[in-house]
């Protein structure tokens, strides 16, 4: 398809800093909290266009290096529930290559969803 | 949630007939107050009860609370809840006297059930606000915790709640996987948190009433001291370990991390009165493998708050957001299985 400018990630951000700077300051006590909540929504939705598919080469090699499998992020990530599954990370060492993948896995995703909270240590 | 008052004429000529029969009185007159802050599952509105005869004469502040029609998964119905809450009170717990109990879905369109109301805030971004800890809140919520956990299963109007079985560590891990759905195997890291909880699960013990709530955000304070224990649509027969270790859990210190017990105090302040009441110790162990449990329940419950909205059955902003919080649960959880990879090891 064309893809149109601007697009749909700059559209996000233009809506969200007009509604902040514009409407944020203007809404009475009752409806704050709704609002705050869609402040953050359009923040996220626009954390999640501007990041796309960057990271997920890096997290597939990742997940892909503990099964011993190549494939893409959406494919590894089935198999590697079911290695759980079926027992091959219950020993110490697997377990804690495992877990040091998924805490990457994890704070990708936070990035998007909370990164206040993230780069708080939290 | 609509702006629309929920005690329309109808139902608030219904109620008020169904409440002078049930209170036994020459009339009931009911206003509305307004709703009550609450979580996205139940409705709680404030209603002033004038009774004209009886013996419950006068007037009552109280809370009506009412369920929408589509809750999480093993939550309550009102009337359930109320009775639970009977019991919790019959310990002498801390906990919103039930005045009324309606059953029948006919008269409001859900059961609910009338309590009294108690004074003071629960929301916890203001409860954890003190500059020094709250120890003494802390030893309370423990010896509240140690009577509740009195109530064992026989008690008298409590047979609706299901015995987990084959334990109630492994009822909890089969009844998330179902909850999780497809989520159970996409995401590696719920997956990893389930085949922990099944390998580590521990031998079945001793079930008491939990709450499966009990955390800062479900308990009212005024003036530092604690009004009520509120919240009850999770309660169930379980490992009385199970509420410790949720109080404690990280998703639930309002950003006070360094106060482990709720955000308010440390953890043996809650366990010093928890131990004063319970006729039992606080297993250390068994609390860490209840607050792995914990994470993975509230990504369950976040996963089907996100569902609600997602299914289409109930748009909704907040549950849409609520949704999109499990990456943080699963960080807290991936850092509490690291804090206690050495307290558990693994199997050889």
């Amino acid at each position: 398809m064309i893809n149109d400018e601007p697009d749909a990630r700059d559209l996000v951000a233009i809506a969200l800093r007009s509604f902040r700077e514009t409407i944020l300051p203007l809404v009475p006590a009752e409806q704050r909290f709704t609002a705050l909540m869609i402040a953050n929504a359009l923040a996220t939705a626009e954390r999640e266009l501007a990041a796309g598919a960057s990271a997920e080469p890096a997290l597939a090699a990742a997940v892909g290096g503990l099964l011993g499998e190549t494939g893409d992020l959406s494919t590894l990530a089935p198999r590697l529930c079911a290695a759980i599954g079926e027992g091959r990370f219950d020993d110490d060492e697997p377990q804690a290559a495992l877990r040091r993948v998924l805490f990457d896995l994890t704070r990708a995703r936070m990035a998007v969803s909370n990164p206040k909270l993230l780069a708080a240590g939290r | 949630m609509s702006g629309a008052p929920f005690l329309d004429a109808d139902r608030k000529a219904a109620l008020e007939a169904w409440l002078t029969a049930q209170a036994g009185a020459r009339r009931v007159t009911v206003t509305d107050d307004g709703r009550l802050s609450g979580g996205a599952i139940s409705l709680n509105l404030g209603v002033t009860l004038e009774i004209d005869g009886g013996p419950l004469d006068g007037t009552h502040a109280a809370v009506l609370r009412t369920g929408s029609a589509s809750g999480v998964s093993a939550s309550l119905d009102k009337a359930e809840e109320a009775a639970v809450l009977r019991l919790a009170f019959a310990t002498g717990a801390t906990v919103p006297e039930p005045l009324f109990i309606g059953a029948d879905p006919a008269l409001l369109g859900a059961p609910f059930y009338i309590m009294r109301r108690a004074r003071g805030v629960a929301a916890g971004f203001r409860v954890v606000k003190t500059e020094a800890p709250q120890r003494e809140l802390a030893r309370e919520l423990g010896r509240q915790l140690g009577r509740i956990h009195q109530v064992r299963p026989g008690a008298p109007g409590l047979e609706f709640l299901p015995l987990p079985a084959p334990s109630a560590a492994m009822q909890c891990v089969n009844d998330y996987r179902g909850w999780m759905g497809r989520f159970a195997d996409t995401d590696p890291v719920l997956a990893y948190g389930l085949r922990w909880l099944t390998v580590n699960a521990p031998e079945p013990g001793e079930l008491v009433l939990c709450h499966r709530d009990y955390r800062t955000g479900n308990y009212m304070v005024e003036n530092g001291e604690l009004t009520a224990i509120i919240d009850w649509e999770f309660a169930g027969w379980s490992d009385p370990m199970e509420d410790l270790a949720w109080f404690c859990a990280a998703c639930w210190r309002f950003g006070r991390y360094d106060r482990e017990a709720g955000g308010i105090a440390d953890r043996a302040d809650l366990y010093a009165g928890y131990e004063e009441t319970a006729g039992r110790t606080v297993d250390e162990r068994a609390v860490a493998y209840w607050e792995t449990a914990g994470y993975l329940r509230w990504a369950t419950v976040a996963l089907q708050q996100g569902m609600r909205h997602s299914s289409g059955t109930e748009p909704s902003l907040e549950l849409a957001l609520t949704g999109r919080m499990l990456p943080e649960i699963e960080l807290d959880l991936l850092r509490h299985l690291d804090a206690v990879a050495g307290m558990w090891g693994a199997k050889p």
